[in-house]
């Protein structure tokens, strides 16, 4: 079985970019990762490239500006999974043995694209009648109060854990520290959600570089490769009657992929990254990987138990509330940061001991089906 | 004056009185209902979905107060999950103060005014309103 490696990373900075297009910030993040492999360019054989609202060939268009022309390369969309998909693109031609170095990246320069409240897709029949991506969200976490007794504090609690995290991330779009009671008193957006139950509007970019276990061996990169065990990816399933919508029946099957595929399970985890795009969705994310029963996640970080010294950290770089949203770099900048954990890279947020992290992405809505692209990766040292 | 036509005629049907009824599908093989239709049952894959009205009285599975939405709503509004017999889950507006809502409660469809189109022809949507037998 061929054995897949992350071996270069790289990043921009996240935040409001106005002078910047989603090329330029594509081109930045991705000859940071082959700086930060330390190879010839020309050794890349294939690309990914994710990107959600930004112009067509927009990875064309990156590969242009960074000398990387004639290559393979595929535009990715998927909404927040773009990115993420993006990897598995390149995890898979590794494994097909149709390249030995492949790229994937994402990019997004959202402020110039999009503002305001998301909606799903304009002809959607939620759309229609006043759908908008913090509403779906919020009344998710209404209905979780009902089951489970969640608080309106508890949930605040995991905006101000990620965004102390993100605090502590160069890169991250809010750098300071938020009390609950700054949460609490935000405008209101979609109830009981306020602004800081949202992750912003970011711009923003992250690439990584796969080589195959084989080249790594080859070209004695080995001591910063990280392992890259699986890169999981569903669709999720058209509902035949109402479910639940307080657990996540599309991240638990993903996940099993890709607990299958890298042979561990959820008690293995070191350390999470998953999608928080609303501070109820790292609830229901967590609880769909199996980190934390249903029903018990919000008290756990009440307990400090997901906090960067605690049993199992969660979103260490900030998550989506913290280190900020640009849609198609999330999931690269996902695994970015499991590789600067994992390689003891990642200064004061480093968490002690990490051996194996695992990145959830998960993107889209539309009428009658539980979320439209769900990612699972695992990365071990 | 033009009369009012349904926002959406696949959706959403308008009879003449001013009631009307939301149209799914239901699978005749394994009994699943949809909303909006569908070609093939995601369950079964049976093909031949009948087109039905779907019952106009559910109850509210859960909710929220929008508070900031696109240019083409107003702020603030309630909206809902509201599950149909069937069963099938319908999303829309729920015509009360938001103090009065509550999960499990009784909803009706209600038809109201929503705007014009481009030609300014009336438009009417739906809407849930506490209420209703079930």
């Amino acid at each position: 079985m061929t054995e897949v490696y992350v071996i270069g990373i790289g990043m921009t900075e996240f935040g409001k970019h106005p002078d910047r297009t989603a090329a330029d910030l594509g081109a930045e993040a991705v000859r940071g990762a082959i700086h930060d492999a330390g190879i010839d360019p020309r050794a890349i054989e294939t690309a990914y490239a994710g990107h959600v609202f930004q112009p067509m060939v927009t990875g064309q268009q990156v590969l242009a500006q960074v000398g990387l022309a004639g290559i393979p390369l595929a535009n990715v969309e998927n909404a927040c999974s773009s990115g993420s998909t993006a990897i598995r693109g390149s995890f898979i031609d590794l494994l097909a043995g149709v390249a030995d170095v492949s790229l994937a990246f994402g990019t997004e320069h959202l402020t110039g694209a999009f503002k305001g409240a998301f909606t799903p897709g304009e002809d959607d029949p939620e759309a229609a009648v006043g759908a908008t991506m913090p509403a779906v969200y919020a009344m998710r976490a209404r209905r979780y109060m009902e089951e489970f007794g969640l608080t309106r504090e508890q949930l605040a609690r995991i905006s101000v854990k990620n965004k102390r995290n993100a605090a502590l991330n160069p890169l991250a779009h809010f750098k300071k520290d938020v009390t609950i009671d700054d949460v609490l008193m935000a405008k209101p957006i979609a109830e009981p959600f306020g602004l800081l139950d949202c992750s912003p509007v970011s711009d923003g970019a992250a690439a990584v570089v796969l080589a195959t276990g084989d080249w790594v061996r080859r070209h004695g990169e080995q001591s910063r490769a990280i392992r890259l065990r699986a890169s999981a990816l569903r669709t999720g399933k058209v509902e035949t009657a109402p479910s639940s919508m307080t657990f996540e029946e599309l991240t638990r099957d993903t996940a099993n992929d890709a607990y299958e595929a890298a042979g561990v399970g959820p008690e293995d985890i070191d350390f999470a990254e998953v999608h928080d795009c609303f501070t109820i969705a790292e609830v229901l994310r967590i609880e769909g990987l199996g980190l934390w029963e249903q029903g018990t996640y919000p008290a756990a970080v009440e307990r400090g138990e997901a906090d960067l010294g605690g049993r199992l950290p969660v979103n260490p770089s900030g998550g989506l509330l913290g280190k900020g949203h640009p849609l198609a770099a999330t999931g690269v900048a996902q695994v970015v940061e499991l590789v600067k954990q994992l390689r003891g890279d990642a200064g004061s947020r480093q968490i002690d001991g990490a051996r194996v992290g695992i990145a959830h992405c998960r993107g889209g809505k539309a009428a009658g089906v539980e979320g439209a692209a769900c990612t699972v990766q695992i990365l071990t040292t | 004056m033009t009369t009012a036509v349904s926002f959406r005629p696949r959706d959403l049907v308008v009879n003449e009185d001013g009631t009307g009824h939301l149209v799914g599908s239901r699978c005749p093989t394994c009994g699943a209902h949809y909303f909006p239709t569908r070609q093939v049952c995601a369950g079964c894959l049976t093909e031949d979905l009948e087109t039905i009205p779907l019952p106009t009285t559910g109850t509210l599975y859960t909710y929220t107060v929008v508070h900031r939405s696109t240019p083409a709503f107003e702020t603030p509004y309630v909206l809902g999950y509201v599950d149909l017999p069937g069963p099938v889950r319908v999303m829309g507006q729920i015509d009360a103060e938001p103090d009065d809502v509550e999960i499990g409660m009784t909803v009706e469809l209600e038809i109201v005014p929503w705007g014009t189109d481009e030609e300014g022809t009336p438009l009417l949507g739906y809407r849930f309103a506490p209420g209703g037998e079930r």
